[in-house]
């Protein structure tokens, strides 16, 4: 705790949080079991403007910040009841209850659409299917099944695809490496994935 | 045993709720499955509740009038009890049944259909709306993720069973971020196999042998 700062006016008895929660939590308990609104005044006298501070920082803007304050402390007087001193402290309760209600005010301010879908994940791995139980597993083109018909490519696409996904070189790399124009390069990649997509089919 | 925890930094963000929301969704779950880092998490609330509510936390000049505030408050009616609905927490493949975390219950009927994927693995789909979306990925006895890096971020919690990664053995709530750092391969050779629910910000990016074959043309062989 910081000494020397000037503590709030209005609270002659100002003290730090821990000491005051034996205080808060028994004017708490009151508000939860008689709706005693002298009680549930002096927890707003004292959470509301820290609240509101917190609020500012986090929402940046005055009327969010009031909305946050008045949501968070509705909250507290009306769920008062499930307020459990045994389990922690007040400042700890109208915490998380302040948390909650921020994020999701957040969340309704925010209309961001994130368009990731599971083919842009999991690209390769997926394959939809209506009926989970109507492919069998032995049905499924492997990796290794994808090595046997690689192999069947004819040789100079095989070779043109091995040096770019095997051993990961650019095009260009491969032009100057079979001495052929990059053109070439690029034509005989095209063709070989289109044969395998067409071995693909016909395996299936 | 656990033994893959979120950051501390992670679940002090949690604890404030300042995370992104998807990294939020996975601690959270974790969380559920993990005393340790329940107890952290409850410890990290209190912390932070007192600092905010600390007696000598700068009070900004100019207050509001909050009496008419404390009034509505009070005259206000009473919040309506909203109803309690059971939802079910049971996950079901192929006559196997997971029972997920709390936080991931919802997502039990929500869940896409199964799919198959290369060698021994099934994936469904999870709409976490404007979240994007997540997976439960189930690995067979055998079942093997090509070797891949990450452009993006992975996060993996492990709901069921056991897997390996040749980096590590992750065993039931472990709880993993993987980036461009870590290449991995995970595969699963528990007897039930291994029921992960996972996240990437951006696609997988294979590194091994014929597997990278499917990086940039994936879409041809697998429609």
């Amino acid at each position: 705790m910081l000494v020397g700062i000037p503590l709030e006016s209005k609270h002659s008895h100002v003290v730090a949080p821990k000491d005051c929660a034996d205080e808060m939590s028994a004017y708490l308990v009151l508000v939860g079991q008689s709706r005693c609104q002298r009680s549930f005044a002096e927890v707003f006298n004292y959470f509301a403007p820290r609240l509101r501070s917190y609020a500012l920082k986090q929402m940046g803007n005055e009327a969010l910040a009031m909305e946050l304050v008045q949501d968070t402390m509705s909250n507290v007087w009306q769920k008062s009841h499930l307020f459990n001193a045994e389990k922690g402290a007040p400042s700890t309760w109208i915490f998380t209850i302040a948390r909650n209600i921020r994020f999701d005010m957040l969340r309704k301010q925010r209309n961001r659409k994130e368009d990731i879908c599971a083919d842009d994940l999991w690209p390769v791995l997926c394959e939809q299917t209506a009926d989970v139980n109507e492919v069998s597993l032995d049905e499924q083109i492997t990796l290794q099944e994808l090595g046997v018909l690689f192999e069947e490519l004819p040789k100079k696409q095989r070779e043109v695809i091995e040096a770019i996904y095997i051993e990961g070189k650019s095009q260009q790399e491969v032009a100057e490496q079979f001495n052929i124009p990059l053109g070439t390069v690029k034509s005989r990649t095209r063709l070989a994935l289109q044969r395998l997509k067409e071995m693909l089919k016909d395996n299936d | 045993m656990i033994n893959f925890h979120p950051d501390l930094v992670h679940l002090r963000a949690f604890a404030q709720g300042t995370c992104p929301t998807n990294l939020a969704l996975m601690v959270s779950a974790h969380v559920d499955m993990c005393p340790r880092c329940q107890a952290l998490v409850m410890q990290a609330q209190e912390e932070i509740g007192s600092e905010v509510f600390s007696a000598s936390s700068d009070v900004i000049d100019t207050p509001p009038d909050y009496n008419d505030m404390l009034q509505q408050i009070m005259q206000s009616p009473a919040f309506e009890v909203p109803e309690v609905k059971a939802i079910s927490n049971i996950l079901e493949l192929d006559g196997k049944r997971f029972e997920l975390p709390r936080a991931l219950a919802r997502y039990s009927e929500k869940t896409g259909n199964w799919s198959r994927l290369v060698g021994k693995l099934w994936q469904a789909p999870v709409d976490l709306g404007q979240e994007g979306q997540a997976n439960f990925i189930y690995m067979e006895k055998g079942g093997k993720v090509p070797e891949h890096t990450h452009k993006g971020t992975e996060f993996t919690l492990v709901i069921d069973g056991q897997f390996s990664d040749g980096l590590a053995d992750y065993d039931c709530g472990d709880f993993t971020i993987m980036d461009s750092t870590n290449k991995h391969m995970p595969f699963s050779e528990a007897d039930e196999g291994c029921l992960v629910f996972t996240m990437v910000d951006k696609p997988l990016y294979f590194t091994s042998g014929l597997a990278r074959l499917l990086n940039p043309f994936s879409q041809l062989f697998f429609k």
